[in-house]
C-alpha cells in the first residue's frame, strides 16, 4: 500500500471539493421561502374643492358681555372686542354635508374667509378657537361661557384698513371634522389681549353682498 | 495516486448527497443533476386603504392603515406617499401588531415634510413570514 503524498495539486483538489460541499449547504439555506407572505398594492385618491357660504351652509352670530342674555344672530355684521369688561366674541360654523365627503376623506387645506367690514382703530391680534359643543344663531354670552373649546387653531392680525378679506387657515379642524362630523362646531373669534376698546367688525351670512359673507374653502381628498 | 482518486471521489459523493438533501425542502432535485423548481409565496390580504391626518399647514402628520386581516399580524407594512407622475414624496413602515378581528398600523415618519395637497395616492408593500 502506497502512502498518499500531499502535493500542491492534491491540496487544491481537496480544497475545491470542500468548497463545493459548503456551497451546496449554504445554497439550500437561502432558498427556504415557501412560508413567506408578499403583497403589494396601491390606492388612488380623488381630489376636489368644496366652497361653503351663505345662510343655508353656515351659521354665525356674536355675543356681548354687556348684554349677557342678548342674541345677535340676525345681524349683518358680527363684532369682536377686547375690552375686558365688555367683550364681544364672534362665532361662525359651516355645514359640510353638501360637500358629500366620506369620513375616510380629509382636508388638504381649508381656509376660513372673513370680510373686514369695519376695521379697529388699532391693529389687533385675534384668536380662532374651535368650539367643541353645539350652538345656534341664538347663542348668548351666558350660554357661550358653558361651551367647550379646543386649543387655539391660529391667530391673525386685523390691520386698520376695512374692506379686506382675511384668509385664515383652519385645515387641522376641518380635517378632523371630515373624519368625525361631530368633532367640532365651528370657531370662536375673539381678542385675547383683554385691554383697549377697539372693535373689529366682520360681515355675516346675512350681509346683502354675497361676496362679503363668511366662506369656507376646502381642498379635499377622498 | 489511486487512493487519492478514491478519496476525492468519496468526498465529492458526500458533497453531492449533502447538497441534494439540503435543497430538497424547497427545490426539486433530480437524482443526478440539479433541476429547476419553485416555491409559492402567498399574500395575507388583497387590498388596503389608508387615511391620513394633517397639521394646520396641510402637512401629513400620520397615515393610518386599518382593516388589515389578522393573517398579516407580525408582518411589515411599507407605505409610500405618491405624488404626480408616481413620484415618491415620502415613505415609512410599521409592524402589524397582534390584534383581534382586524389590525391597523399608524405611521408617523415619512423621511421629511409632505404636503397633503401633493399626495395623489399610496403604495403598499406587505412582507413577512
Amino acid at each position: 500500500m502506497r502512502r498518499l503524498r500531499l502535493t500542491p495539486r492534491r491540496v487544491a483538489v481537496l480544497l475545491a471539493a470542500t468548497v463545493g460541499l459548503g456551497a451546496g449547504v449554504a445554497y439550500a439555506a437561502t432558498l427556504t421561502v415557501g412560508s413567506w407572505h408578499l403583497w403589494a398594492g396601491s390606492q388612488t385618491l380623488t381630489k376636489g374643492t368644496c366652497t361653503l357660504t351663505g345662510t343655508t351652509q353656515s351659521t354665525d352670530t356674536y355675543v356681548t358681555q354687556a348684554t349677557p342674555n342678548g342674541t345677535n344672530g340676525s345681524g349683518t355684521t358680527m363684532l369682536v372686542r377686547s375690552n375686558s369688561a365688555s367683550q364681544d366674541w364672534s362665532f361662525v360654523s359651516f355645514n359640510l354635508s353638501s360637500c358629500s365627503l366620506p369620513t375616510s376623506g380629509g382636508a388638504d387645506t381649508a381656509t376660513l374667509k372673513l370680510y373686514l367690514y369695519s376695521a379697529p382703530t388699532s391693529n389687533r391680534t385675534l384668536t380662532v378657537t374651535p368650539v367643541l359643543t353645539s350652538w345656534s344663531g341664538t347663542l348668548t354670552w351666558t350660554q357661550a361661557q358653558s361651551l367647550a373649546y379646543g386649543s387655539a387653531t391660529t391667530t391673525f392680525t386685523t390691520g386698520t384698513t376695512a374692506g379686506v378679506t382675511f384668509s385664515i387657515p383652519v385645515t387641522v379642524d376641518v380635517d378632523a371634522l371630515i373624519k368625525n362630523p361631530s368633532a367640532s362646531f365651528g370657531w370662536r373669534i375673539n381678542d385675547t389681549t383683554g385691554s383697549g376698546n377697539a372693535t373689529t367688525t366682520f360681515a355675516t351670512a346675512n350681509n346683502g353682498n354675497a361676496g362679503r359673507r363668511p366662506q369656507l374653502v376646502i381642498n379635499y381628498e377622498k | 495516486m489511486k487512493h487519492l482518486s478514491k478519496a476525492l471521489g468519496f468526498a465529492l459523493a458526500v458533497a453531492a448527497t449533502f447538497a441534494a438533501c439540503a435543497a430538497a425542502a424547497t427545490l426539486a432535485i433530480g437524482s443526478t443533476t440539479l433541476s429547476a423548481g419553485n416555491a409559492s409565496v402567498s399574500a395575507c390580504t388583497t387590498s388596503l386603504s389608508a387615511t391620513r391626518n394633517v397639521d394646520n399647514s396641510g402637512n401629513v402628520t400620520q397615515v393610518n392603515v386599518a382593516g388589515i386581516p389578522t393573517a398579516c399580524s407580525g408582518e411589515t407594512l411599507s407605505v409610500t406617499l405618491v405624488g404626480s407622475g408616481n413620484a415618491a414624496l415620502g415613505s415609512g413602515s410599521g409592524t402589524v401588531g397582534s390584534c383581534g378581528t382586524s389590525c391597523s398600523v399608524t405611521i408617523t415618519s415619512f423621511g421629511g415634510t409632505v404636503s397633503a395637497a401633493n399626495v395623489t395616492g399610496y403604495s403598499y408593500g406587505l412582507t413577512g413570514a
